[in-house]
């Protein structure tokens, strides 16, 4: 399991996929927008989205879990 | 037994290794990106077409039996070694659609040379608006580099019927005539291959640089052929004028003066004369191969090296999308010699990064900006707000200016990679010292004898452009280049338009009217920014020198690297070198 967190703080601005989609390493999963900039957060290893923890929208502060990865 | 090996040998044969190679992963999530990148790049190759088939057409040259700007590059010019520079750059947006001049850098007979040539296509290579500044530019870079300046004479002098464009002006056509004697006079050759006829303006073209060769059927003279006609008291040209013109002209027989029999056989300013036009370009070769130029032994400092990453991961690594952020070290291992490099003070204004790299085995520095959000910097903005990649904040604007110091005392030439939106404002940056900073790294690169090569690879914006040796730094930068993805504009646009004009938005708000009149304003200027911060449009205006695809900044890097160690005016010698040291400690 991986959780993905947020590196930055941030608003949630797109999720690009939905709890039980396979992804690889490397796909895009989410984009966070901050200070005009869109930081996307990329997945770190093959599997399945187990858990998505925020909407488009959500503020994050850096450290926050984002997706889940199984 | 004898033995050697280059200098300092422990800092530079192998030096840290920098970038990796893409994943699967990014190569596949980066296919739209390269498709952006090639389409700006197709913008730019269809405008490069449009300048190369200004004039006539080059059948109408060869028919004549003649060589085109074009072909006479083809022939002196080394293989692969061709730089152009100035290409789409029409500043006042002439009616010829370009400036009249083809010039860049390129070896000949092995030694790096600006070379620069009128296009005879072009009104026989007329002096045109906009072309003044080009030859300017180009003979700057020349004293820059001091490395010769080789000319493809064939100019038919001032385009008569818009001459207050060209005639006179500080900056105006005469002005070529006397950088050509500021260059002789330093020392720096100026090698002329003479082809056409080339009265007045011609004239003088041909005759200020060092060494003249010309083509049999070549003359440059004071003035023309001569004016049919005498002088009409009614300050007109009426009908009995036009014929006297007319039976004048048809009877005109005189010849062009300062034909090769004058200065060949008489005054001897030609060296030699050539029956083809092949022949006066071996002859500038044969000089060429008499120019200064130490073997590139005496500076490199280590065997010269392709990057371990291919040039094409450039176009997936840098975004089309300006918003997103991108590993900046990631380009730069795509640029240097074996993809190493020593950086300097790496935890120390982490928002660019400096350092030491080499290039064709010569010692080169390096800045850039670093992309993303940097958490916890500024120190001074603690609680306040984080560092943006692309901003400067006060440790990476000292980082610079000492990095930028001990260059220049280390004689290391510097590219500059900018992708920055400015430096950090506030009462917070002020307190900081942010101005002053800026400032200092201008004074820090001026008060050099660095020569600098700026690369905008994506934005270059606010006073950060400036600074970053922009080529606003007119006594250090060599030349500017940008990128298909280059953006050039003080501010954004949507910033620009709520600068201008977010109090008017109020005062009609308050007023009650309505704010679509204002809106359709504000949106007009965003698109005026848009269009006016193109690469196309950068080149064309001058803003940067030239638009080059991502896979051949390299090129350019080695070019300018190579002119740079060719004929240097101040050496530090390898092993007395002080950034090294203090980079290790």
């Amino acid at each position: 399991m991986a959780e993905l967190f947020s590196p930055i703080d941030g608003n949630v601005w797109k999720i690009l996929v939905s709890v039980g989609q396979k992804v690889q390493m490397d796909d895009e999963l989410v984009i966070l927008e901050a200070l005009k900039m869109e930081t996307p957060i990329y997945c770190e290893e093959d599997g399945t989205v187990s858990e998505i923890r925020v909407k488009e929208g959500d503020a994050v502060k850096e450290g926050a879990v984002l997706v889940v990865i199984s | 037994m004898s033995r050697k090996q280059t200098p300092l040998r422990p800092y530079f044969e192998k030096m840290a290794e920098i970038g990796k190679a893409l994943s699967e992963g990014e190569v596949r999530r980066s296919k739209e990106n390269i498709e952006l990148v090639r389409e700006q790049e197709a913008i730019i190759a269809q405008e490069v077409e449009r300048v190369k088939n200004a004039g006539i057409p080059a059948e109408k040259i060869h028919q004549r039996g003649g060589m085109t700007i074009y072909d006479r590059l083809d022939y002196l010019v080394d293989k692969g070694t061709w730089s152009p520079l100035h290409t789409l750059y029409n500043p006042v947006d002439n009616e010829e659609g370009c400036t009249g001049v083809v010039n860049g850098l390129g070896k000949i007979e092995g030694k790096w040379a600006v070379i620069i040539g009128f296009d005879n296509k072009v009104m026989a290579g007329a002096w045109i608006a906009g072309q003044a500044e080009n030859i300017l530019m180009v003979t700057d870079l020349a004293k820059r580099l001091n490395i010769p300046l080789v000319w493809l004479t064939n100019c038919s002098g001032v385009k008569l019927m818009e001459q207050e464009t060209v005639y006179a002006g500080r900056r105006s056509s005469g002005a070529p005539f006397y950088r050509h004697a500021d260059l002789n006079h330093l020392g720096i050759p100026v090698l002329n291959a003479i082809y056409g006829t080339n009265p007045a303006g011609g004239g003088y073209q041909g005759i200020s640089p060092t060494i003249l060769l010309a083509h049999e059927g070549a003359n440059i003279a004071v003035g023309g052929a001569g004016i049919v006609g005498g002088m009409n008291p009614k300050g007109h040209i009426d009908l009995e004028a036009a014929r006297a013109l007319i039976d004048g002209t048809k009877n005109f027989k005189s010849k062009d003066p300062g034909r090769v029999e004058t200065h060949f056989t008489q005054t001897a300013y030609f060296r030699e004369v050539h029956e083809t036009e092949q022949g006066v370009l071996d002859g500038i070769k044969d000089y060429m191969r008499m120019m200064p130029a130490y073997d590139p032994t005496m500076f490199r400092v280590a065997a010269p090296a392709a990057p371990k990453f291919p040039a094409e991961d450039l176009n997936m690594i840098l975004p089309a999308n300006q918003k997103r952020p991108y590993d900046a070290i990631q380009i730069l291992a795509r640029l240097t010699d074996n993809s190493e490099f020593m950086e300097y003070r790496p935890d120390y204004g982490r928002e660019v990064f400096t350092g030491i790299a080499k290039i064709d085995g010569f010692p080169v520095a390096f800045v850039g900006n670093r992309q993303g959000i940097f958490q916890g910097y500024p120190e001074y903005a603690e609680g306040a707000y984080p560092a943006v990649g692309g901003k400067h904040y006060r440790q990476g604007l000292i980082k610079q200016a000492e990095f930028v110091t001990l260059c220049g005392r280390d004689n290391l030439p510097i590219v500059w990679l900018q992708d920055t939106t400015g430096i950090d404002v506030g009462d917070l940056a002020e307190e900081a010292e942010l101005l002053a900073l800026g400032q200092s790294l201008v004074y820090s690169i001026e008060q050099t004898e660095l020569s600098m090569l700026c690369i905008v690879l994506r934005k270059g914006s606010a006073a950060a452009h400036y600074i970053m040796a922009g080529p606003q730094a007119n006594n250090n930068n060599a030349f500017t280049l940008g990128t298909p993805l280059t953006e050039i504009y003080v501010m954004h646009g949507e910033t620009a338009a709520a600068a201008s004009y977010a109090r008017r938005l109020v005062k009609e708000d308050e007023a009650g009217k309505d704010l679509t009149p204002v809106l359709d304003k504000m949106n007009q200027m965003i698109e005026d920014y848009q269009v006016k911060s193109r690469p196309a449009y950068s080149a064309m205006k001058g803003f940067v020198d030239e638009i080059v695809p991502l896979t051949e900044l390299r090129q350019y890097i080695q070019a300018f690297t190579g002119a740079n160690y060719q004929n240097p005016k101040s050496i530090t010698p390898v092993h007395q070198l002080l950034l090294p040291r203090i980079i290790k400690g």
